[in-house]
């Protein structure tokens, strides 16, 4: 329950974090990879704008969560699971329309993933499998299931043991982006990734 | 919360079943070409004995009224047309012609009477070629019955000309989100009277009748991964059925109200199971790599329908309920899902993509032709009406999800309007 609430909570920061650009104006019926991280790492901190106003400054820890960690790492992990998860160590895997094999661009991704996992060893993660709203809302648990266990297959292959994956399918219940085309289904179709345990 | 819900329906079982007891009515069945012609009824005016409660005479006339208007298969003589009928209490065959000439193919009238805290109402209906009585019943209740009474009237009615239970009893559970997160809702078949269910502040799906409107099974997101609940929503009670690993989802009861067919599996499978209703082990049915899901009873017991996307898109198939003799339904469809059985046996609703829109599609099962009742926006989750004259769906032609009725001839009401409402399932009684 509560994590349910985390989770819902983390979506939005994450999308904050990563800018609302790539969903809606730039990848507009495409399917596209997340922004690269690095730029974002480096990216100065806000400066006030000029004039007589006094501006507040922007919330710190978003700035903190945005400092992400690409690929392998030898940092130590943030102490909380809430703030690994804002760091986005784990990248989400995206899908075609109606289907739960993998795409190419998806195993580069979780071939990434699986490094990570496999240098964190003791890191346990669910793997939620998520559809956009086309299809109904059964079948989409269905399709959702079978993408989040796709991608626990995959790992797994990699790898990454069976014994730290959790697998759970929303559906449609849960969506990234609410809108009706598809510069929101795309990011729908996705397998997200929860650390649980780090 | 619990307290609130009051099913008056309850109430009246027993004088419902007494009435269905006595078993003299003849049924009018013949007379009508189903979704086209509706039998034209004249509501005379049915005074009130002196002393009768006012308010609860009125209430159950224009509750009868309303039922009679809202069915596919009554047509009510508009009140005009009716005030036009010169009664002549001397010349009952002229008095006849003229309802007649108004339209009417039959007369319903009687007297409303209240004594202390109960209320009587005698009604008769009147065969107008014939000039026999075709109908006649005495109802008595409490006062604060008085809308019941007049339900119960429009049920015998339909029930008279159909043979099968009108739905003006008849209860909608539903799924909505309208108090923030998915739980589940149960309104009157019109869309009145919606109470909340659940208030579990997680994902609520697929709530599914017992027959005898006892249980609803449903899916929940509750204790984190989805499973299959039952819920006794006049006692609060809640249990889980199945927690198998997977979705846990599209729960169907099976006619004799004994199995619960839904879908489950592992390691990214769903296929058909079945479970005792009152709890047991599941038994697998399906045994594909594909998504099978979405089962749903025939009436007799004998089959069950169900999706599956083993041909590449998703498409009805229907098995023998032990999951032999497996055979696709759809093949005209580029999607297929959501089946429904009518309650005759002899129809299946579903959703169907047309154009890249969901509609509502109706496979008739004698000629295998397939009918679409065509609408706009998305159309889905078809859900027959307890005597299988009408259909509930749900469509985001106005926006937000929301339930609508329509006759299978496609003239759909809106019976929802707060926030989005879906996945309706719809009983006879709620007991």
């Amino acid at each position: 329950m509560s994590s349910l609430r985390t989770d819902k909570l983390l979506v939005g920061v994450l999308f904050l974090a990563i800018g609302l650009g790539p969903a809606c104006a730039h990848h507009k019926g495409v399917v596209a990879p997340e922004p690269q991280s690095g730029s974002e790492a480096e990216k100065p901190a806000p400066q006030p704008p000029g004039g007589g106003t006094t501006t507040v400054t922007p919330e710190p820890r978003i700035n903190a969560a945005e400092n992400p960690e690409s690929g392998i790492s030898t940092r130590e992990l943030p102490a909380s699971l809430e703030e690994i998860n804002k760091a986005g160590f784990v990248k989400d895997a995206f899908f075609d329309t109606d289907k739960s094999d993998l795409r190419p661009d998806a195993r580069d991704v979780l071939a990434a993933d699986a490094s990570w996992l496999k240098d964190h060893p003791t890191v346990k993660f669910l793997v939620e499998g998520h559809c956009d709203e086309r299809n109904t809302e059964e079948y989409n648990l269905a399709l959702g299931w079978r993408r989040a266990n796709a991608v626990k297959a995959y790992l797994e292959s990699l790898g990454v043991g069976a014994d730290r994956i959790s697998t759970i399918s929303y559906g449609e219940e849960k969506p990234f982006a609410t809108c009706h085309d598809e510069s929101c289904w795309w990011q729908n179709r996705r397998a997200h990734f929860l650390i649980t345990a780090r | 919360m619990r307290e609130g819900l009051k099913f008056g329906a309850a109430c009246l079982i027993g004088a419902l079943s007494a009435l269905g007891a006595s078993g003299q009515e003849e049924v009018y069945l013949k007379v009508t070409s189903p979704g086209l012609s509706r039998v034209m009824i004249a509501m005379a005016d049915i005074p009130s004995r002196p002393g009768t409660d006012p308010t609860a005479a009125g209430t159950l006339l224009a509750t009868l009224r309303k039922d009679l208007d809202e069915t596919a298969v009554i047509g009510l003589v508009s009140q005009e047309n009716a005030l036009l009928v010169v009664v002549d209490p001397n010349n009952p065959t002229l008095t006849r012609q003229r309802w007649r000439s108004v339209g009417a193919q039959f007369l319903l009238d009687g007297t409303i009477a209240s004594a202390g805290n109960q209320l009587v109402l005698e009604a008769r209906l009147w065969d107008l070629t014939s000039g026999e009585v075709a109908y006649s019943r005495r109802f008595q209740g409490t006062v604060n019955l008085a809308a019941t009474m007049g339900h119960t009237l429009a049920n015998e009615l339909v029930h008279l000309f159909t043979g099968r239970p009108g739905p003006f009893l008849s209860r909608i559970a539903f799924v909505s989100d309208r108090s923030g997160a998915k739980e589940l809702w149960v309104m009157r078949w019109d869309g009145s009277d919606p109470q909340q269910l659940t208030s579990h502040r997680s994902i609520a799906l697929s709530p599914a009748w017992s027959p005898d409107g006892q249980w609803l099974a449903f899916t929940s997101f509750l204790r984190g991964s989805p499973q299959l609940f039952v819920f006794r929503p006049t006692e609060g009670y809640l249990k889980v059925l199945s927690s198998l690993p997977g979705v846990n989802s599209s729960p169907s009861f099976s006619p004799d109200g004994k199995l619960v067919a839904f879908a489950a599996g592992e390691g990214g499978e769903t296929d058909i199971y079945v479970v005792p209703a009152d709890s047991g082990t599941p038994e697998r049915l399906t045994h594909s790599r594909a998504i099978s899901t979405q089962p749903a009873w025939s009436p007799s017991g004998r089959q069950i329908v169900f999706t599956s996307s083993v041909g590449g898109s998703p498409q009805l198939y229907v098995m023998d309920a032990e999951g032999t003799n497996v055979r696709r339904l759809t093949f005209e469809d580029k999607y297929a899902d959501e089946a429904a059985w009518s309650p005759d046996g002899v129809k299946i609703a579903y959703t169907a993509l047309v154009d890249d829109r969901f509609q509502i599609a109706i496979l008739d099962l004698r000629t295998n032709a397939r009918s679409i009742i065509p609408g706009p926006g998305n159309n889905e989750s078809p859900c027959w009406s307890p005597d299988g004259t009408v259909l509930a769906f749900v469509s985001n032609r106005t926006g937000a999800k929301q339930i609508f009725i329509t006759d299978q001839v496609g003239r759909p009401r809106q019976i929802t309007t707060e926030g989005n409402n879906i996945q309706p399932s719809w009983v006879a009684l709620v007991q």
